[in-house]
């Protein structure tokens, strides 16, 4: 089985390869690759061509659209796009709600909110994190009280990546407070024109705007709006985090780095030689490329024992915090190795069309950029500490 | 020559029965008080139940295994610290005179070794170590494992042209001195003195790789048996160790509920997991090209010689005090992963080679 599965896969990542080599929009690519900031249309474009494509849903079940890929075509689908320094799969409708609607969704819901997410026409939101439940999710206290045929809504969301673009926010409230904190809690869909609903930046180190806070004061919604059953939103919460178990864009954009520290280690001369000729640099992108052979030859395996039942709920955590910190730590080495042009940081030149920074390559503006938001990688989506935390109970008992 | 799935488990499922009756730890350390460090009887059972056969060419009745094959039992070596000479006569010699030797050679040797009354043992790390010349050997060899109780010794040896050579050396004959000798984790070794020793060579390879090409191969593979070998030491160490946090109460609680140590038992987690997926790879690669074999053994091996050094680091430091004794089992499975990195040329000569390996392609 596991032989077959993996030559679907291949041709997959060969397929990707010709796409972003020969259709994909040479703007979009070189932006990209330099890492300059992505504006709202942007997205749009990528998605809507991943859609043409077939991949925006790949992993989709046919009857909604998809492809019903395995899990490891998924994996391999956004390793190689990372790799190749592809924009970001936003997952907030593809990965995150479109599974939650169409496995527990009414057909009114389905038919309202699919068509839309497939082809990315409207923009979605995550509305989970609050200020007072971050790893703690279960300790949020969004209130939604029902009011006839509404829900009305107070509280504040916070890390709530893209809000500002967002047409809908899928948001985790409070509407019950017998038993432990799990119960008691709904998953509503809201509309973020409604009133009440303000969004406020979060401005992050790396000088961009990726998050924000989402304040709700009595936002009305739709009691046609509430996703499955009163009080079970905490299944569909965690069903739609055991969709991000393939992340195969943590593994392709370690490798993405890597790559690009090694060409940086062939260009950066010190007294006239390569960088890459010390034997102190060649030793740490050795140890690099040996961590790296071993996150991606597990990350293999245990995305293999998902398609072949086999896997036991460590795998992902395996790939979270392996693939994070690597990532984090050839991101540093890489920026070292830029020496002073690693030093300057020009946020603006981030959004201009050459975006060309003063010194170094036309990518050490985004190379920074990256390094610097890179550090919520092993904070978010399950802090590092959370995924050691989940090995312990989940896989070993402890 | 793939081996199936369902052979490899029913032969691991087979072997670990055997070791758990015959090779428990208790009945290991009365092992250490007999000469060669191991049991007769074990190596012959492992013989009759015909786990020496599963490198023999299908001509000769063998299994012919693969490099899963293979990694299946030493797994279960490491599992048990076999102390029987299994890699070194039924894997590593087997495959040699399987490979090089002339079909008079094979047809004399291969039935002895499966049958376990032939004990070889190998010396192919230091060509430079000794002289050949007319079919005579001459020079000494500082240790070889096993040395003490093998019949037949394969040294890799340069004659008077400068060309490497595999020799097979008699051990029973006035020209080869051996003094015993243990090694760190209790198995037996020996330093050989060679006078004069007379060889005869396997010298016709039948795979359609060179003599030196054959030697390499036969090195790889090698290192990807101590892979499994080093799987199954990993796996002991994490379960023994987790299972100890568990009973263990310090402060009026069990140790496991520290969330620092949890926290290190999911780290030693990872290098398991590591480690048994670069065991595939590195075993999937012994049959692909050269350079990517060359890269996949080397950094799997490298990888499962850290991992293996820190889980077991790790599985003393936690046991406390008790983690320093002889009669845990922990220290014996420390002291053989203390050899992982000095056998067959060893951890760092395979880093070396692994970043020449990675970064030719930059």
């Amino acid at each position: 089985m596991s032989t077959q599965l993996l030559e679907k896969a291949q041709q997959l990542r060969e397929a990707v390869r010709h796409f972003v080599a020969h259709e994909m929009p040479a703007e979009l690519r070189v932006k990209s690759q330099r890492h300059q900031v992505l504006e709202r249309q942007d997205y749009l474009q990528w998605m809507q061509l991943l859609e043409r494509k077939g991949w925006a849903v790949g992993h989709w079940p046919q009857q909604y659209g998809g492809r019903q890929w395995s899990s490891l075509e998924r994996f391999v689908f956004e390793d190689e796009l990372a790799r190749l320094g592809c924009p970001w799969i936003i997952p907030f409708g593809v990965k995150y709600v479109g599974p939650v609607i169409y496995t527990f969704g009414s057909e009114q819901q389905k038919q309202r909110f699919l068509p839309g997410i497939v082809k990315t026409e409207e923009f979605w939101a995550q509305g989970y994190s609050e200020p007072g439940a971050g790893s703690d999710l279960a300790g949020l206290r969004t209130r939604a009280v029902r009011d006839g045929d509404h829900y009305v809504v107070n509280g504040q969301k916070v890390w709530t990546t893209y809000a500002q673009w967002a047409d809908w926010l899928f948001c985790l409230v409070r509407t019950g407070t017998d038993g432990k904190p799990q119960s008691g809690i709904s998953f509503l869909l809201i509309d973020m024109r409604s009133p009440g609903v303000t969004v406020k930046p979060i401005h992050t180190m790396d000088g961009y705007h990726h998050v924000n806070e989402v304040w709700l004061e009595d936002v009305r919604v739709p009691v046609e709006n509430l996703v499955g059953e009163e009080g079970a939103g905490w299944t569909y919460a965690k069903f739609l985090l055991q969709n991000e178990r393939t992340a195969g864009a943590i593994v392709g954009q370690a490798r993405h780095v890597l790559d690009r520290l090694k060409k940086q280690a062939v260009e950066t001369r010190v007294d006239g030689r390569p960088l890459i000729e010390q034997p102190l640099m060649r030793n740490r992108i050795g140890e690099f490329e040996l961590r790296f052979l071993a996150l991606e030859q597990a990350s293999y395996a245990g995305v293999l024992a998902m398609d072949e039942g086999r896997d036991n709920g460590g795998e992902a955590s395996l790939i979270k915090i392996r693939g994070t910190e690597l990532y984090q730590q050839v991101s540093e080495t890489l920026v070292d190795a830029l020496a002073e042009a690693g030093m300057v940081f020009d946020t603006e030149a981030l959004h201009a069309t050459p975006g060309l920074p003063l010194l170094g390559a036309d990518d050490v503006g985004g190379i920074l950029k990256e390094h610097l938001y890179n550090r919520a990688n092993t904070i978010f989506g399950g802090s590092s500490e959370v995924q050691r935390n989940i090995l312990a109970k989940v896989v070993l008992g402890l | 020559m793939t081996t199936d799935i369902e052979t490899i488990g029913m032969l691991r499922n087979s072997l670990e029965r055997y070791v758990e009756d015959n090779c428990s730890f208790l009945q290991r350390q009365e092992l250490m008080k007999e000469p060669g460090s191991f049991s007769q009887q074990v190596w012959s059972d492992l013989a009759e139940f015909g786990f020496l056969s599963l490198c023999l060419p299908a001509e000769h009745d063998g299994l012919d295994g693969d490099a899963a094959a293979v990694g299946a039992l030493m797994e279960v070596v490491g599992q048990a610290l076999l102390q029987e000479p299994f890699l070194m006569s039924a894997v590593l010699a087997t495959r040699l005179v399987a490979r090089l030797g002339d079909a008079g050679q094979r047809g004399r040797l291969l039935v002895g070794l499966a049958a376990g009354e032939l004990i070889f043992s190998c010396a192919l790390e230091q060509a430079d170590a000794c002289q050949l010349e007319d079919n005579r050997l001459s020079g000494r060899i500082p240790l070889v494992m096993h040395g003490d109780a093998a019949h037949g010794l394969l040294v890799a040896a340069r004659d008077a042209r400068g060309q490497l050579q595999l020799c097979l050396v008699d051990t029973d004959q006035s020209g080869v001195q051996r003094t015993a000798a243990r090694l760190l984790d209790g198995r037996g070794a020996a330093s050989v003195t060679l006078d004069n020793a007379q060889v005869e060579l396997l010298a016709t390879p039948n795979n359609g790789l060179s003599l030196v090409d054959n030697l390499q191969l036969l090195r790889d593979e090698a290192s990807v048996a101590l892979c499994g070998e080093a799987c199954g030491m990993i796996r002991v160490l994490l379960d023994t160790t987790n299972d100890y946090l568990k009973v263990r109460k310090q402060f009026g609680k069990p140790l496991a509920v520290n969330q620092a140590l949890q926290h290190r038992m999911a780290d030693l987690y990872l290098l398991l997991q590591e480690a048994l997926a670069l065991t595939d790879a590195a075993q999937r690669a012994l049959s692909g090209p050269v350079a990517e074999r060359r890269r996949l053994v080397s950094g799997a091996y490298t990888y499962i010689c850290d991992a293996a050094r820190q889980v077991a680091n790790e599985a003393v430091q936690l046991h406390g005090g008790l983690g320093i004794t002889e009669e845990l089992n922990v220290t014996h499975y420390f002291r053989r992963v203390m050899l992982l990195n000095s056998l067959f040329g060893g951890r760092d000569q395979h880093f070396l080679r692994f970043v020449e390996q990675s970064l030719t392609a930059a």
